[in-house]
C-alpha cells in the first residue's frame, strides 16, 4: 500500500505502468448516485419479495420490523461496492436491471400471496 | 488487490469519513457516557426521600397518588425499589421523554408526597447529544442527520477495509512507534478499526435504522404494502386481541401481579409496571424488566390484565418472543449493549471511547496527509487553509463536546435547587462550553487551542470529582456524596488522562517540526513576518 492517503481530488485514474488495462473509472457523481438511489429501490424490492413470499408471508408477527431493518444492510452494501463497477454507465446497467428484476418477482410475488 | 480498486476506495474512506468524522466523534463519545446513564443522574441527585413503603402497600400509593393527581390515571408507572436507586415510587410523564417526571411516594408517616423526579435529566442530555450528534431544535432533524452520517460511515468502513486488505498481514496489529509520527498515528487508526470492527459494523447499521426508521417504513408502506402497513402493524401490536372496556374494575394488587410473573417465567427481574387504564375492566399492565440470558431492547416486558393478572401478550417478553420480534430484539440490544451485565457495559464503553479516537485520528491523517514540507534552508512553508481549518474544527468541536458534558455533569450538583429549570440549564452549559471551545479553536488556530481546549478539558472534568471532594469536606456547601462513586474515578482518570494530552501537545508545540499546523513555532515566525510587513 502507498504511504500516501492524498488521493482526495477525483480525478480520473491516471494510467501507470502498474496499472491495468481495463482500470477501473472513478466516475464519482454517476456511481455514487446510481448506488444510493439505485441501491436503495433494490433495497426496497428485495425487503418486499422477502416480506411477501420469505417464511410467515406478509402478516407474520412483528416481521415488518424485521423487513424494515433489512434495507439498511442491502442498501448501504450495494453503496459501498457498487465502486467496483468499471464504469457509471456499468454502475446504472447492472443495478438498473436488478432492479427490473427485483420489482417484476416483487409484483408476482404480491399478487400470488396477497 | 488491484492497485486501482485500492486507489478508488482510498477516495471513498477519505470524503466519507472527512464528512462524517466529527458528527460520529461526539456520537460516540456520548454514546459511550450512555452506558452509565443511571449513575450520572444518580450522582447528580439529591438523597432521595425517605419512604420503607414494601410492595404490600403498592396499591395504597397508587391510590392515594390518582387521588391527588387524577391526571396521572390515563399512565403511570410504579417503580420498583430494587436496581433503582430510590424507594417504591409511581411516576407519569406529561409528554414523551420528559426530562423531569413527577413522582409520588408513601411518606413513612402513610402520607403521599409528590414531587418532581428528576429535574436534572443529565441522563437524557447525553442521550439526546448521542443521538442527534449536538444538533440544536427538532429530535427528528438531529436523528435523521446521525442516520445519514451513520449510512456514509458503513461505506467509510467497508472502504477502509478494501484499502487496508492489501497490507493486512504486514500491519496487523504493528503499531510503529517511532520519528515517523504520521506512520504511528495511521498504525493506530487501523489496529482500532480493524480490531473493533464487528462493533462498527453492528454501531453503524443500527443507528442509520435509528435514524431513518421513519423514511424507511414510509416507503415500505408505499411500495411494498401498498399502503395498508397501518393494519399490518396493528395486527402485530401487544394490544391486537383486546376490546375497550372502560367500566369500572376492581385492580389486582400489584404483589399479585408480581407472583403472576414470576410463576410464568422465573428467570425475569421485574423493575417496573406500567399501568394503563387503571381502575377499568380494560386496564392493561406492562411488567418491565431484565433477563440476562437474552438479547432483549433495553428491557422487555410482559403484558398482563391488571384487572385478571391473565398474560395477554408476550411478544416483548424475553424468552417468550416469536422469532421476528426476537432477532429485532437482538438488533436493538447489540446497539444498546444491553445483554450480558457489567463486563459488556464496560466494554462497550471503552469501544465507544475507541471508535471517537478513531474519528478524531482520521481527521489527523487528513490533515497530515496534505502536509507540506518544509525542505532543508527552504524556508518557511505555510500549511493550506484548509488543513488549518480543519485542525482547528477537529480540536474545537472533539474537546468542545467532552468538556461540555464534563462541566454540565459537574455543574449539576451546584444549580440543583439554585436554578428553577435545571434541565434547561443543563443544555445551556453544554452548548455554551461547546461553542465557545469552537470558536476559541478557530480564533486561536489549532495548534495553541489544542493545548488550552485540553487543559480545559482536564480541569471541566476534574471538576466532577472535585464537586464529590468538596461535599464530603465541605457539608456546610449543601452539596451531597452520592453512592455513584465510580462516576468520580472515571471522570478523575479521565481528568488525568486530558491533562497528559494537554503536556504532550505542549511539548510538540515547542519542540515538533515548524512545517505542521500543529507547531507554535511557525506561529510566532508568522506573526513577525506579520509585523515586519
Amino acid at each position: 500500500m502507498p504511504d500516501d492517503l492524498s488521493s482526495h481530488t477525483p480525478t480520473p485514474a491516471p494510467v501507470s505502468a502498474s496499472e491495468p488495462a481495463d482500470a477501473i473509472r472513478p466516475d464519482w457523481w454517476s456511481k455514487s448516485l446510481g448506488g444510493v438511489i439505485l441501491g436503495f429501490t433494490l433495497a426496497v424490492a428485495l425487503s418486499g419479495v422477502f416480506a411477501w413470499a420469505g417464511p410467515g408471508g406478509a402478516q407474520a408477527l412483528n416481521k415488518y420490523q424485521f423487513n424494515m431493518w433489512m434495507l439498511a444492510p442491502i442498501w448501504l452494501g450495494i453503496v459501498s461496492f457498487c465502486f467496483l463497477f468499471r464504469s457509471g454507465r456499468d454502475c446504472w446497467t447492472w443495478l438498473g436491471g436488478a432492479n427490473l428484476a427485483a420489482y417484476a418477482a416483487l409484483y408476482v410475488c404480491r399478487a400470488l400471496f396477497r | 488487490m488491484r492497485t486501482d480498486v485500492v486507489r478508488v476506495y482510498k477516495s471513498v474512506h477519505t470524503w466519507t469519513g472527512i464528512v462524517t468524522g466529527l458528527i460520529l466523534f461526539i456520537a460516540f463519545y456520548a454514546g459511550a457516557l450512555t452506558m452509565f446513564k443511571e449513575p450520572l443522574d444518580r450522582w447528580i441527585a439529591p438523597p432521595a426521600p425517605v419512604s420503607t413503603a414494601g410492595l404490600e402497600k403498592g396499591s395504597e400509593l397508587i391510590d392515594g397518588a390518582l387521588a391527588l393527581r387524577p391526571e396521572a390515571a390515563t399512565g403511570f408507572s410504579l417503580v420498583l425499589a430494587e436496581g433503582n436507586g430510590r424507594p417504591l415510587h409511581v411516576t407519569w410523564e406529561r409528554m414523551r421523554n420528559d426530562p423531569d417526571p413527577w413522582s409520588a411516594i408513601l411518606a413513612p408517616d402513610g402520607s403521599v408526597e409528590v414531587t418532581q423526579l428528576d429535574p436534572a435529566g443529565i441522563g437524557l442530555l447525553v442521550d439526546i447529544v448521542h443521538r442527534t450528534a449536538g444538533v440544536p431544535g427538532d429530535l427528528d432533524l438531529g436523528t435523521a442527520v446521525t442516520g445519514i452520517a451513520s449510512a456514509l460511515y458503513v461505506v467509510a468502513l467497508v472502504s477502509g477495509v478494501i484499502i487496508l486488505l492489501p497490507s493486512l498481514v504486514k500491519d496487523f496489529l504493528v503499531l510503529r512507534v517511532g520519528r515517523n509520527l504520521k506512520r504511528m498515528w495511521l498504525d493506530a487508526h487501523n489496529v482500532v478499526g480493524i480490531v473493533s470492527l464487528p462493533f462498527h459494523i453492528v454501531m453503524a447499521l443500527s443507528a442509520v435504522v435509528f435514524g431513518l426508521h421513519d423514511q424507511f417504513y414510509d416507503t415500505l408502506n408505499e411500495v411494498v404494502y401498498e399502503g395498508r402497513m397501518r393494519t399490518v402493524i396493528e395486527g402485530s401490536s401487544p394490544m391486537r386481541t383486546l376490546k375497550r372496556d372502560p367500566r369500572p374494575a376492581a385492580m389486582l394488587p400489584p404483589a399479585e401481579i408480581l407472583a403472576r410473573v414470576k410463576a410464568f417465567e422465573p428467570g425475569f427481574a421485574p423493575a417496573s409496571l406500567q399501568y394503563q387504564g387503571y381502575g377499568t375492566g380494560g386496564a392493561l399492565v406492562r411488567v418491565w424488566g431484565a433477563d440476562p440470558r437474552y438479547l432483549v431492547r433495553r428491557e422487555g416486558f410482559l403484558l398482563m390484565s391488571a384487572a385478571t393478572g391473565a398474560v395477554v401478550d408476550t411478544e416483548y417478553m424475553p424468552g417468550h418472543q416469536g422469532t421476528w420480534s426476537s432477532a429485532v430484539s437482538a438488533f436493538f440490544s447489540l446497539h444498546f449493549g444491553s445483554f450480558g451485565g457489567g463486563t459488556v457495559r464496560w466494554g462497550y464503553f471503552f469501544l465507544g471511547l475507541a471508535g471517537a479516537f478513531l474519528f478524531y485520528s482520521g481527521n489527523l491523517l487528513w490533515i497530515e496527509s496534505r502536509r507540506k514540507t518544509e525542505r532543508r534552508h527552504g524556508g518557511l512553508v505555510a500549511q493550506s487553509r484548509s488543513t488549518a481549518l480543519m485542525a482547528a474544527g477537529t480540536v474545537g468541536v472533539s474537546l468542545g463536546c467532552i468538556a461540555g458534558l464534563s462541566l454540565t455533569i459537574a455543574a449539576g450538583k451546584w444549580l440543583h435547587g439554585a436554578v428553577e429549570d435545571l434541565n434547561g440549564w443543563h443544555h445551556g452549559v453544554y452548548y455554551a462550553v461547546f461553542l465557545g471551545a469552537c470558536v476559541w479553536a478557530f480564533v486561536r488556530g489549532a495548534a495553541r487551542a489544542g493545548v488550552e481546549l485540553l487543559w480545559a478539558t482536564a480541569a471541566a472534568t476534574a471538576a466532577i470529582p472535585a464537586t464529590t471532594l468538596l461535599a464530603g469536606l465541605l457539608p456546610g456547601l449543601g452539596l451531597w456524596v452520592s453512592d455513584s462513586l465510580g462516576v468520580d474515578l472515571v471522570a478523575l482518570a479521565g481528568a488525568l488522562v486530558f491533562a497528559w494530552m494537554a503536556r504532550a501537545n505542549a511539548r510538540r508545540i515547542r519542540q515538533g517540526p515548524a512545517d505542521s499546523v500543529w507547531s507554535g513555532r511557525r506561529l510566532r515566525l508568522e506573526e513577525a513576518a506579520g509585523t515586519a510587513d
